[in-house]
């Protein structure tokens, strides 16, 4: 589904450049719900941002459902974000002007017109996520949680191959995320969406099937999912805690 | 509440029924974002309300024919014209710019949806430039109504004349139109910009992005007050040093000597962002509290780029004001001193050969009006061509040399005699030598220092003779050049002279109070019982005609429009200022003084008005932005504990900084070059000067009251805003 070969990207300050990422590879087979943790500044979020298209980068290749990325013109690479995948933000990018529906049709509206099956989906989707209550409701007028649940059905609305999470629960609280959490977990088993997802939370990547761990730009380990939940969850601290022993003996 | 729920929601539903394509999207969120598009249209409407106002009365016939073609006063309007078309272009680009840092977000995130740019234009383009031509075409039609409104509150308060009837000329609407098209091209422009960026995430943010300035050292703001000088008196100084050193028409580049007054205001308003005023290192009051300040100014250095903009705009713009506004009171009182300043009420002169009332027509005509006359005394003069140095353009028309010619141009000249008679000063005037009449301050620039030749123009009879000082006299100087010569001179020089080259002067008092109406009745007879050979200019010069024909050229003064005038005219201001025999009655002056002068002030007036509103338009903006930037910032302040107070602090302090220091500024850098200007005329500052100083130093002080004011209101405005102090209340 995603290959990522030996990518590289670096950002300039003045004369100084600071790279990023340093040859990372991996890939994310399709249905599977992937994490990618790490410390502030490792290079989890220009990895997702390289990945969606966002911003350039210099050397390697990303692949999504066998087609390069690099190359691409400006046209084929919103197409690409359009039809290819789904996203779902840390501060959940909805147009404020715009009722949850409205929001939700928006992939819809700039692939083409709204169609009938585009709405019905729609309401299929606001449905699953329980958020059917506030579907004529603006932004402003619901929660944390529920906007961030209408982001989520906002990404599949064009059946992505793949759903970009940048930190969807990051302003979340516990009952918030776990509802976030949650629907990624629906979106999964009823639309059979591949999720990738960077994330500070262990909590939140305890319910993924492999979370890749990154350092300084480099990838640092990459755990399966076995076992309980809680298990997996205090795996994913041990190995945490291991990385920044590490770091304090450095 | 339950109503307007279900209200909304019905709404919204209807929303979505038609929300099926890109169009109707787009629609819906254009009507969501109608707020920040209200701030861009009023911006862009004030812009273009101003601009086409201004342009509307600067192209009108009214002002046209009043203000000479080519003189100081055109210049000066046609000056602060361009100074505040620049100030509107840098405002209208400013408002595009906030209007797309809002629009930012709702593009970068449909961007990441996956719209491309092409899917993007069309919508913007439409947004922009329907936003654009409707608050630019609103803009120009309310420039119109605007300006006759100023313009009839002015006839209805101030003062009335004919010549104030205003009419248009509508090729003011082709300025208009080029705003309108440089306004909406800026907007494009803009979009353009944005559509194009390639990092989404960037587009995105773009509303929280700071734009931080380049910090610069302490020696900023007065390395600034510095280059300001530096460049007001050089960019002043220079025109003038260049036609005496190379002698040569100074050329327009020399202009770039007034760019240290930008670079230096630039450096002024960087250092009143990023560093403040009264924050000097070694200072008590940053001894005692280093962090004084340090959250209003570390805002106001985060959006430094704007913030810098919009001092300079209103700093431009205020000096503009203070420019158009200083006309009225130096003017008023060098002319209203000067009507004082003449030791006698009635004054008057006409050639011989024309039948003007005599003095019992005139005793009887003042017996009308019950009054009596005294001190009345007649005198001739002659007029002579004089020698005298003379500017010679050579044939590449941009230098020059001076030549003497010992018959260049028109002298009055009075014996000494006449001159006691007329003035009751006695003089003793060596043969072959004259004294030229000035004023009392000798600021007179209508005298002739340097002819060694006088010529009667009728026998070419010529005499040596040479400069020898000045009389001083407020009735006789100021109109003409005019000199006095011994009688033995004057005798040889009448001997032969034809009428048209001799004069009369009368002069005479009232005996107790004057009457208005007897004056103006007299000047009304006066001008009447002349023939079409005095319908001549002060400036047309006959000796120079003849001396321009005999040497086969033609006088330019035959076919240049400013020496027509017309006896039909003779209450206008163009008329009275500039007719040869244009007699000098102390009460008509006086009153008429503001009625013949009237579009004269009107117009600066209306500058000024002008100039100020769209200054006070401009910070008020200015701080309603940093209400709306930085509301998360006082948020936090809220929320880290900080009092109403200290908040209230905090607003007055950054919109202190917005409206103080940019008027302190152009006030403070007008009244230096106003008075520069002054002193420059003639080298010194005269009487009349500092009492016009000293009532533009009064009008500073309104002005700062009126910057007060709004200040105060504004702040108010942001505390709403804000929510600043009305938590408890609700």
């Amino acid at each position: 589904m995603l290959y990522v070969k030996n990518l590289y990207k670096s950002y300039e300050t003045g004369k100084i450049k600071y790279p990023v990422l340093k040859g990372i590879d991996f890939h994310v087979e399709k249905g599977e719900f992937v994490a990618v943790m790490g410390p502030s500044g490792s290079g989890k979020t220009t990895l997702l941002n390289c990945i969606s298209c966002y911003i350039p980068f210099e050397e390697g290749e990303i692949t999504l459902g066998g087609k390069s990325l690099a190359g691409q013109k400006e046209e084929g690479l919103a197409k690409i974000r359009n039809e290819k995948l789904g996203f779902v933000f840390q501060d959940f990018m909805l147009l404020d002007g715009l009722t949850i529906r409205e929001n939700i049709l928006v992939p819809r509206i700039i692939q083409g017109e709204v169609s009938a099956d585009a709405e019905a989906l729609a309401d299929e989707l606001v449905s699953l996520f329980g958020i059917g209550h506030i579907m004529n409701k603006y932004p402003a007028e619901i929660s944390g949680g529920e906007k961030q649940r209408a982001a989520v059905a906002r990404s599949l609305m064009n059946r992505p191959l793949m759903i970009l999470a940048d930190e969807p629960t990051g302003n979340l609280d516990s009952k918030s995320s776990r509802a976030v959490i949650e629907a990624f977990g629906s979106a999964r088993e009823k639309m059979k969406a591949t999720i990738f997802m960077v994330t500070h939370d262990s909590f939140a990547a305890s319910f993924c099937d492999r979370v890749i761990l990154f350092k300084d730009g480099n990838i640092y380990r990459q755990l399966e999912h076995s076992g309980s939940r809680r298990e997996f969850q205090d795996e994913l601290l041990q190995v945490i805690k291991e990385m920044s022993d590490q770091e304090v003996d450095v | 509440m339950m109503r307007e729920h279900k209200e909304q929601r019905r709404k919204a539903q209807a929303g979505t029924e038609q929300m099926r394509t890109m169009k109707a999207m787009e629609r819906k969120l254009q009507h969501a974002g109608r707020k920040h598009a209200g701030l861009y249209l009023f911006c862009n409407f004030m812009a273009l309300m101003i601009v086409s106002a201004y342009a509307a009365l600067m192209f009108s016939p009214t002002v046209q024919t009043v203000f000479p073609p080519g003189g100081d006063s055109r210049k000066q309007m046609n000056m602060i014209f361009v100074m505040t078309l620049f100030g509107c272009v840098v405002f209208t680009l400013y408002a595009s710019a906030l209007f797309f840092r809002h629009k930012s977000r709702q593009l970068g995130i449909l961007m990441a949806l996956g719209a491309s740019r092409s899917r993007l234009f069309p919508g913007l383009f439409r947004e922009v430039i329907l936003l654009s031509s409707i608050s630019c075409a609103v803009g120009i039609i309310a420039g119109f109504p605007f300006v006759w409104l100023i313009w009839s509150v002015f006839r209805l308060f101030l003062v009335d004349s004919a010549e104030m009837a205003l009419h248009f000329n509508m090729n003011c609407l082709f300025v208009s139109l080029l705003f309108w098209l440089l306004v909406t091209g800026f907007a494009c422009m803009g979009a353009w910009r944005y559509v194009r960026k390639t990092n989404i995430m960037e587009v995105i943010r773009e509303e929280h992005i700071n734009e931080p300035v380049k910090e610069l050292g302490k020696w900023c703001g007065p390395v600034g007050f510095l280059l300001i000088f530096i460049g007001a008196v050089s960019g002043y100084g220079a025109p003038g040093f260049w036609m005496k050193v190379m002698s040569a028409y100074a050329p327009a580049w020399l202009g770039i000597l007034y760019a240290p007054v930008f670079i230096g205001l630039y450096m002024v308003m960087l250092h009143t962002v990023v560093n403040g005023w009264g924050n000097w290192p070694g200072m008590p009051n940053r001894k005692k509290n280093p962090y004084k300040n340090i959250i209003s100014r570390s805002m106001m250095k985060f959006q430094g780029k704007q913030t810098v903009n919009n001092l300079i705009i209103v700093t431009i713009l205020v000096a503009g004001a203070c420019f158009a506004i200083f006309y009225l009171p130096t003017l008023s009182s060098s002319a209203l001193l000067e009507y004082e300043s003449r030791a006698y009420d009635y004054f008057y002169e006409y050639r011989p050969n024309q039948n003007v009332p005599d003095k019992d027509a005139v005793e009887a005509l003042a017996d009308m009006y019950g009054l009596t006359l005294k001190d009345w005394e007649t005198c001739e003069y002659i007029t002579v061509g004089a020698g005298g140095n003379t500017m010679v353009e050579e044939a590449d028309g941009k230098h020059f040399h001076m030549v003497y010619e010992s018959i260049g141009s028109e002298l009055v000249l009075l014996s000494e005699e006449s001159y006691e008679r007329l003035t009751g000063e006695t003089v003793n005037i060596a043969p072959g030598t004259y004294f030229a009449v000035t004023n009392q301050s000798e600021a007179s620039v209508y005298t002739n220092e340097s002819a060694g030749h006088l010529t009667n123009m009728t026998t070419r009879k010529q005499i040596e003779t040479g400069f020898a000082g000045y009389l001083h006299d407020d009735l006789l100087a100021g109109k003409y050049m005019l000199s006095v010569i011994s009688n033995e001179d004057y005798a040889l020089l009448a001997e032969g002279l034809s009428d048209e080259w001799r004069g009369v002067m009368v002069r005479f008092n009232t005996d107790g109070k004057d009457s208005y109406e007897f004056a103006r009745d007299l000047y009304h007879r006066f001008v009447a019982s002349l023939d079409e050979s005095c319908e001549i200019s002060v400036l047309y010069d006959r000796v120079c005609k003849i001396m321009a024909e005999e040497a086969g050229e033609e006088y330019w003064g035959d076919s240049d429009p400013m020496m027509r005038i017309s006896y039909e005219e003779m209450d206008s201001n163009n008329f009275r200022m500039t007719w040869r025999y244009q007699p000098k009655f102390r009460i008509l002056d006086k009153n008429d003084f503001l009625v013949t002068m009237a579009v004269f002030f009107m117009m600066f007036l209306f500058i000024f008005i002008v100039c100020l509103m769209t200054a006070l338009v401009v910070c008020y903006t200015r701080c309603q932005t940093i209400a709306m930037n930085n509301r998360y910032i006082f948020d936090d302040l809220k929320k880290l504990g900080a009092s109403p107070a200290f908040l209230e602090k905090e607003v007055r302090c950054q919109c202190g900084n917005v409206f103080r220091i940019p008027a302190l500024v152009g006030m403070a850098a007008m009244y230096f070059y106003y008075g520069m200007i002054l002193y420059a005329n003639d080298g010194r500052i005269v009487f009349s000067e500092v009492i016009g100083l000293g009532v533009c130093m009064g009008i500073l002080f309104l002005i700062g009251l009126l910057f007060f004011l709004i200040y105060r209101a504004t702040v108010r405005s942001l505390k709403r805003i804000l929510q600043i102090g009305s938590q408890d209340s609700k």
